[in-house]
């Protein structure tokens, strides 16, 4: 079917799909920070309109605000001034942070023949938690997995008085990770707690 | 999928991030560096005269201030637009057509109708609901899935399929996907267009509140 001319679906498509969609696209941060440029110009907008009418200025008096610029560490006290300057320091670090940070979402991708395919990490632990509990012969409450973005941590505590294999939920949880190849690879431990729990 | 632009996201907010870091900058600079306070008082009161300059040298006769009000305005009511198209350019590129054939141009809709050739006048289309409801429809008949949606996105200039499943707890992802490509591949052969999908296993609220068991 590839030489079909009603195929539309190329390989490299499919990688920039993935690559978008496992990278943030910075839209809420934008439209956010759009909308506070939006009232700022307004407010300024207005100012000026009433300046070149006439009128008396409405919330900021242009005039006085520059003259106040001009004489700035003297009108206003220094705790102030240093407060605003931080909250802008804090500020335009994290648009810049936005705007230079990779912004990887806790997704993976399976290869697939047909489409591109993108799993949420939850979704990748809930079904790594469901193998390591039939693994481990525990009721759902006592298995937790986490999904990092490199490695998997499943946390076991076992029913008392029946021990856990380790190995077994390992290599239960390995075979679930192959199975759906996700990528990146991530690393597995599992760790089963001291104390056991009473059996549920 | 959409044609959200990135790029222009990221360059956008970096440049406001300077402004922001350069401002606090010099406020910090004011108030730590002993030098900066004084050489901005001096330095103050001469930008204050060229402005005030520009200002009595653009006022017109009777004429209360500057005209140059009015060309501010101007610039920000610009900016403002710009801003706002900068927000409606967010999440845009859905479209409501999955696919159109112009039948003069000869074109051959393969698997869907065999004894019909292109040569026959007249388009054929197919809306993006068809195909959005034909896919969802077999999705939803699977117990594994608490849900799904389906909606068409133009790709670089081809409608292409997102396909949204929310499996119910524990179900491994590798199955999901292999069956909903499997069903994408049906609509493949249905419509005779192979086009870019992309199939999204997440985790929705629905599904993350439902039990994990289930009968079978």
């Amino acid at each position: 079917m590839t030489d079909d001319p009603l195929d539309r679906s190329t390989a490299a498509g499919t990688a920039r799909l993935v690559r978008r969609e496992m990278h943030s696209s910075r839209a809420v941060s934008s439209v956010v920070t759009a909308v506070v440029l939006v009232l700022v110009c307004l407010v300024l907008l207005f100012e000026a309109v009433l300046q070149a009418v006439g009128d008396r200025p409405f919330l900021v008096d242009l005039d006085a605000a520059a003259a106040w610029i001009g004489a700035v560490p003297a009108g206003v006290p220094a705790s102030l001034l240093g407060a605003g300057s931080f909250l802008l320091l804090v500020l335009g670090l994290l648009l810049l942070l936005l705007a230079l940070v990779p912004g990887r979402r806790a997704r993976y991708t399976i290869p697939n023949g047909r489409a591109a395919v993108v799993v949420d990490a939850e979704v990748v632990a809930s079904s790594l938690a469901r193998r390591a509990r039939t693994a481990a012969g525990v009721a759902p409450e006592q298995v937790l997995v986490t999904v990092g973005r490199s490695s998997v941590t499943v946390q076991i505590r076992p029913t008392s008085g029946m021990p856990v294999d380790a190995d077994a939920v390992r290599a239960a949880v390995a075979d679930d990770l192959r199975r759906s190849s996700v990528e990146p690879a991530p690393r597995i431990s599992v760790v089963v707690a001291e104390t056991g729990v009473i059996g549920q | 999928m959409n044609t959200t632009p990135r790029l222009l996201n990221r360059l956008l907010l970096a440049v406001v991030g300077l402004i922001a870091l350069a401002a606090s900058a010099f406020g910090l600079a004011l108030l730590v560096l002993p030098g900066v306070a004084p050489w901005w008082n001096r330095t103050a009161p001469r930008i204050g005269d060229r402005i005030a300059d520009v200002r009595t040298g653009t006022t017109l006769e009777g004429q209360a201030d500057t005209w140059l009000w009015i060309a501010l305005a101007a610039v920000l009511v610009v900016v403002i637009v710009l801003l706002l198209l900068w927000i409606a350019a967010q999440g845009r590129g859905r479209t409501g057509l999955f696919a159109s054939v112009d039948g003069r141009r000869g074109r051959r809709a393969t698997a869907s109708s065999g004894d019909d050739d292109g040569s026959v006048r007249g388009t054929v289309t197919i809306t993006a609901a068809a195909a959005e409801q034909a896919l969802k429809a077999a999705l939803l008949e699977r117990s594994d899935l608490a849900g799904a949606s389906v909606s068409t996105w133009e790709i670089r200039g081809v409608p292409g399929l997102k396909v949204r499943v929310f499996p119910r707890k524990g179900v491994p992802p590798y199955a999901v996907a292999e069956e909903v490509s499997r069903l994408v591949e049906a609509l493949d052969a249905v419509t005779g267009y192979r086009t870019p999908v992309l199939i999204s296993i997440t985790s929705g609220a629905r599904a993350r509140f439902m039990r994990t068991e289930r009968v079978d």
